[in-house]
């Protein structure tokens, strides 16, 4: 994977997004904010596996409302961090907060298609909503962390 | 009157001390502030967006408000809390900050019309776009801090 991030920190989206003053913070607000609709609605659903909130609506019921706006969420962050992620592309393939930030989401997609995939009892959806809401946290501070190892200024 | 003796006194204090001693306390605080800003900025939209039509439909606006309303003050104390421990470990950096003046002024102003709304006139389409552009305005004086 290391070529293809070289080529995508040459090319010159990469270049562009890291030499403009304003792009980079403009694009890495979008991602932060896009935290609210992405992990926000993840961990309404979340709680309501584990049994918090929304007890009077049965948990498919929830899920039909929220996951539109999950996904819409999904999209805003998957442009912006992508976008960000070619800015600096050749840095982040070292960058263990990025891998541990990917490996964590895709545990999180794991875990979300193991629930889907099986009969829903009441002990499924409270261990696939504390593993849900347990993973995106932990992306939300390895995204945070990234900066803190980053090599760049 | 300037507040600047009390964000003195905050980098002085034990707090203070702590923040700026600790290489980790700073980066953890920041982690919390944002999955504070997770939850909060989560339910603060469902709300709003249900009062647009639009997510979580099937509850009336206010009861669905009700409903979060235990996790959005959670939330919001994680966020006080840990916005508190950020200011002391810069406090004259963040007194002297315009994006910090902002977003406070815009934090006041967006859980008091957050409050009012909840009591009378939460249900009003024009209602939810002021509370989340006060909100989204929150969050942008707030990602500015660390930028100008």
């Amino acid at each position: 994977m290391l070529p293809f991030c070289q080529w995508l920190y040459g090319s010159g989206l990469g270049t562009a997004i890291r030499e403009s003053i304003w792009i980079f913070p403009i694009i890495e607000t979008v991602h932060v904010l896009g935290i609210a609709l992405l992990a926000g609605t993840v961990s309404l659903l979340d709680l309501r596996l584990l049994g918090f909130i929304l007890k009077g609506q049965p948990v498919a019921q929830v899920a039909r409302q929220v996951l539109p706006l999950t996904w819409a969420g999904f999209a805003v962050m998957a442009v912006s961090g992508f976008l960000l992620f070619s800015a600096e592309a050749a840095d982040s393939y070292g960058n263990t907060p990025f891998r541990i930030k990917l490996v964590l989401m895709g545990l999180a997609g794991l875990n979300a298609l193991v629930f889907h995939r099986n009969p829903v009892t009441r002990l499924r959806a409270r261990v696939a909503g504390g593993c849900s809401i347990t993973l995106w946290a932990g992306v939300i501070c390895a995204g945070r962390a990234i900066a803190y190892f980053s090599k760049q200024p | 009157m300037s507040l600047l003796p009390l964000f003195e006194w905050l980098g002085r204090s034990l707090l203070g001390a702590f923040m700026q001693r600790s290489s980790y306390a700073f980066a953890a605080a920041e982690m919390l502030h944002l999955l504070g800003l997770a939850g909060l900025g989560g339910g603060v939209l469902m709300i709003n967006l249900r009062v647009l039509g639009l997510g979580l439909t099937v509850e009336p606006a206010a009861r669905l408000a009700k409903e979060l309303l235990p996790y959005l003050a959670g939330c919001l104390a994680t966020m006080a809390a840990t916005g508190l421990m950020l200011v002391a470990a810069e406090p004259e950096k963040c007194y002297y900050n315009a994006a910090f003046r902002v977003k406070m002024a815009l934090l006041v102003c967006a859980v008091v019309f957050s409050a009012l709304a909840q009591r009378r006139w939460l249900e009003r389409k024009a209602v939810a776009v002021i509370s989340l552009l006060l909100w989204v305005g929150v969050g942008l004086a707030g990602r500015a801090i660390g930028v100008i």
